[in-house]
């Protein structure tokens, strides 16, 4: 089920209502029916495979913890949970794209192969992987204690607002929170519909008309000329940030309806003045899970230059590819880590001093965050890419053809919903919408709602845009 | 809840402000961009229409070739010239769409009588579940007769039925496999799918011999598209039972137009037991229909020859000029039941040469054996014709007739041959009119021939009648060799 569909605006009342009138000892199993529909909306077999992670990893879990005075059995199991783990990850999303090249190696070798094999990817399950790893790990660690009760984890992997698209969560956070009580709070409910309202504006208002240019100019390249496909980078550095950021502001809202906090997933990252930065506010939930389980265990930053710009291109390329199996995604991760590295040797060469003039500071601060804008705009060519030719062709006519092929223009709407977005990122900067809203009068609440309310049903794109990060 | 219960309030108000806004100034701009169909049903009443003809393409589809590039409602409107006729015409439009179109006609509109192409292949899965179906179902979400702005709604979170190309060709699959074939006699053939798949299996032959994959994928086409049963609970017979209704309720005369669909090829293609379903299917809707009271059924469907559809390797109801023409004048002769008074006949009902119809009723018996004929001379057999199609109808009294059909032909030196072609393979119905068709290769003899002659023979006692004898001559491009149960003749020889 997607959250901009007529069926999740039927479906989330209905959970959210139940929730508060059944009793707290049945509740899990109310929210845990409601993901399994959830998740079944889209491709019922494929529960079987979540399924599957679930029941090895909750066993891993608690039988890591039986022995934990057994640091051979405990580790044993641990591997076997994040090995078959991983194996299932693997299977499903990696199998097609490692046959292929492997056909494609054995070719230039002159040897005929037929290996490829054409596995559809289950929805979100890079996500809830994830999400079931961390548990693992954490347990692991001893920060966690297991969970003896199956349905609450089968639940903590599968809570149905950040199943498919996260925020990946983490045990310490969601697990708990299922075995609180959550009574009836009105302002719960509110700040919960400001989100999904807010999130709705930003995926079906702005996301998906950038969508409707992005396709159009990216699907034909050899129309346009370079400045229609530069702009079309902007536009698309903007689609997939409304499109992912809408996504997880829904789910958020969703959970919060039900008085369940799930972690903020970004901050305003185009206003970053480095891609560290920038990776502090984009994806965060992805991020700090690289960074606490592969960057940290690898040595962290707290080692010699050369060690560390290892480990940073390791977890880049490692994120490159948990977002798809492709070498352009390589490739993207790749980018990112290499210009993390270039950053911080830059740093460490320039002199740390601040300028004194505020406005000198200001100007120097704005001309870091517009570089990291397009430096990032460029790099997510890569993320959208189809494969290299078409990588290699958006390039060549953005920086070749300024004199050829036409112009497509831009409606002047989706001038007024990018600016409009832009503005409240600027705003939201150091808060969330729902919290922001708080502090504004009735009379100024109502009217920001009107607005938006208005804006999603009668301004948003009737274009069918299924969220962009579904497909990984 | 006091708090709750004020907020609530709060935003029905809200939306309430906002439905008029939006209704005021945002949702005719959002019916022409996204539901353009409406246009044509608000065009119909700027005109100040009478008539209303619905259609897909088959309404404004021509030859690439073709200098008159006017519709089958232009056609027909020439019949009335002082009734305005205006038509909204929808490509891959059926039923469903009419309806909505129909159902926008303002209430003040002049209309007075509505014509609703009935296309017998959108009753089939391949229709009903056809990849258009998305865009076409998501244009009906903003003429709902909620308010505008849960139209809008309803748009926005995509409350119509969205599936991918992939998702709606397994539906169709599903369908020609799980619905049964209904046939009164033993079929060899459960379903669609079953019946398909032995086509493709056994394929069609040239005459040499060589495999024909053309022929072959035409030939699973055909069964694919007609090889179906209409039922009560059929998508397409509710939407149109709908228009029946709405036009009851806006006191409109409500014709249907049953399309012509290339019967020719489907006999050769699919033989007996495909023309059967589609007489079947035919007579359903003839007798669902046309028994209602203000509704009449024009039934077309053997009208047009293979040799006026426009496209030659597909289903399609696209006809050339003389096809869009006969179907103008049969509708035109039920309008004129409406409007007796403003009928005028234009005279332009002109046939190709090439295409001979021999109207009229004749009954034949062993005392007076022949049915009327069609005679011709060598001169008049065009070098670049190939095949010759043959229709007529035919009602036999009991199942003692013994009727054939026959080719006689005069050679140079005055003999004369017969070639005969069995025509109760074909025939199912006794004590009513049915319908017999045959694809006849023209061969050597046939243009060596100084004289033919076509026409129905009687063998028995028992008589039969025969009407309207169809004859068109038609180019080779279907090399193929007729299957065996459409091509037998009388003494045994089965064409092969």
């Amino acid at each position: 089920m997607v959250f901009n569909s007529i069926e999740f605006l039927v479906f989330l009342p209905i959970v959210v209502a139940l929730f508060y009138v059944l009793p707290q000892k049945v509740r899990w199993l109310w929210l845990l029916s409601a993901s399994c529909v959830f998740y079944m909306w889209f491709v019922p077999k494929y529960i079987l495979i979540l399924l599957v992670t679930i029941i090895v990893d909750y066993a891993a879990g608690l039988l890591m913890e039986r022995y934990a005075d057994q640091p051979r059995k405990k580790k044993a199991f641990f591997i076997i949970s994040i090995v078959s783990t991983l194996t299932v990850l693997v299977i499903f999303k990696y199998l097609n794209f490692l046959t292929e090249n492997l056909d494609q190696l054995c070719a230039s070798l002159g040897m005929e192969t037929h290996l490829m094999t054409h596995i559809i990817l289950p929805i979100g399950l890079s996500f809830h992987t994830f999400q079931s790893m961390s548990y693992v790990i954490e347990v692991y660690r001893g920060h966690q204690k297991a969970e003896r009760h199956f349905g609450y984890y089968a639940l903590y992997v599968m809570f149905f607002p950040q199943l498919v698209t996260g925020p990946i969560e983490r045990p310490g956070n969601l697990l708990r929170q299922l075995h609180e009580e959550k009574r009836f709070d009105y302002d719960n409910i509110s700040k919960g519909m400001r989100l999904i309202l807010f999130g709705f504006f930003i995926k079906m208002v702005v996301a998906d008309h950038l969508g409707e240019y992005v396709d159009e100019v990216y699907g034909h390249l050899d129309e346009y000329n370079s400045w229609t496909v530069l702009g079309c980078m902007v536009f698309y550095s903007f689609q997939i940030y409304c499109d992912f950021f809408g996504y997880s502001t829904i789910a958020l809202g969703s959970a919060k309806l039900m008085g369940f906090d799930l972690m903020d997933n970004f901050r305003s990252p185009y206003l970053s003045k480095n891609i560290a930065e920038f990776w502090h506010r984009w994806h965060i939930s992805l991020s700090t899970w690289f960074r606490d389980y592969v960057y940290i265990p690898l040595g962290g930053s707290r080692v010699k230059f050369g060690r560390w710009a290892f480990n940073i291109l390791v977890v880049f390329v490692l994120s490159g590819i948990w977002h798809g199996a492709a070498w352009t995604f390589l490739l993207w991760g790749f980018a990112h880590g290499l210009l993390h590295i270039v950053e911080k040797a830059l740093r460490n060469r320039l002199p740390s001093k601040e300028p004194k003039s505020k406005w000198l500071k200001i100007s120097i601060d704005a001309l870091c965050v517009v570089k990291t804008f397009v430096l990032v705009t460029l790099f997510w060519v890569m993320f959208r890419a189809t494969d290299f030719e078409h990588l290699k062709a958006i390039f060549e006519t953005a920086f070749t053809n300024f004199h050829g092929g036409e112009q497509m223009s831009v409606k002047p709407g989706m001038w007024i919903y990018l600016g409009l977005f832009i503005l409240s990122d600027i705003v939201l900067r150091n808060t969330r919408f729902d919290l922001w809203c708080d502090g504004k009068p009735l009379a100024v609440r109502w009217l920001i709602y009107a607005v938006l309310v208005f804006m999603v049903i009668a301004c948003s794109s009737v274009a069918n845009f299924p969220f962009i990060y579904f497909q990984f | 809840m006091k708090k709750l219960l004020i907020r609530i309030g709060m935003v029905l108000a809200m939306l309430v402000v906002l439905n008029w806004v939006y209704a005021t100034w945002f949702f005719e701009k959002d019916l022409r961009k996204h539901s353009d169909i409406v246009e044509l049903s608000w065009d119909v009443t700027d005109d100040s229409c009478r008539i209303i003809y619905l259609g897909e393409s088959s309404n404004n589809t021509y030859g690439e070739k073709e200098a008159n590039h006017r519709k089958i409602s232009e056609f027909t409107s020439d019949y009335f010239p002082t009734v305005k006729m205006g038509d909204m015409t929808k490509s891959a439009g059926h039923a469903q769409t009419y309806y909505y179109m129909l159902k926008h006609v303002p209430a003040s509109s002049t209309v007075e009588t509505v014509v609703v192409t009935m296309n017998l292949r959108s009753f089939g899965p391949l229709w009903i579940y056809s990849r258009l179906e998305t865009a076409l179902r998501k244009q009906l979400v903003l003429l709902e007769d909620y308010p505008p702005l849960m139209n809008r709604f309803l748009l926005a979170f995509k409350a119509y039925t969205i599936r991918t190309d992939e998702e709606w060709d397994a539906l169709a699959y599903e369908h020609r496999h799980k619905d049964p074939l209904d046939f009164p006699y033993d079929f060899e053939f459960d379903d669609n799918y079953a019946w398909d798949s032995a086509n493709a299996w056994r394929g069609w032959y040239d005459f040499d011999g060589k495999y024909n994959t053309e022929m072959t994928w035409m030939a699973g086409y055909y069964i694919k598209s007609y090889g179906f049963n209409i039922t009560d609970d059929n998508p397409r017979v509710k939407d149109f039972d709908a228009i029946v209704e709405l036009c009851r309720e806006r006191g409109w005369n409500l014709v249907f137009n049953l399309l012509a669909e290339d019967v020719d090829k489907a006999n050769e293609l699919g033989g007996k037991d495909l023309m059967f379903l589609m007489k079947r299917n035919r007579d359903y809707l003839l007798r669902r229909y046309g028994s209602l009271d203000g509704v009449t059924v024009v039934n077309n469907l053997s009208l047009v020859r293979d040799v006026n559809f426009i496209d030659q390797e597909w289903t399609t109801e696209h006809y050339y000029e003389e096809g869009r023409r006969i179907i103008a004048d049969h509708l035109a002769q039920t309008l004129r039941n409406f409007y007796p008074e403003d009928y005028h006949n234009p005279d332009s009902l002109k046939m190709d040469t090439g295409h001979y119809f021999l109207e009229g009723t004749i009954t034949i018996d062993r005392q007076t054996p022949y049915s009327m004929a069609l005679a011709l001379t060598a001169d008049s057999i065009r070098s670049d014709w190939g095949m010759v199609n043959v229709a007529f109808e035919i009602n036999q009294q009991d199942d003692l007739s013994k009727p054939i059909f026959a080719v006689e032909k005069l050679d140079a030196q005055g003999e004369k041959s017969i070639d005969s072609y069995d025509v109760k393979a074909q025939v199912i119905k006794t004590g009513a009119w049915d319908f017999a068709t045959f694809a006849l290769p023209i061969d050597s003899t046939f243009r060596t021939a100084q004289k033919i002659k076509l026409y129905v023979h009687n063998f028995s006692d028992s008589p039969i009648q025969i009407r309207n004898l169809d004859v068109s001559f038609r180019p080779a491009y279907l090399k193929a060799k007729v299957k065996a149960q459409s091509y037998k003749s009388v003494d045994g020889d089965d064409g092969k």
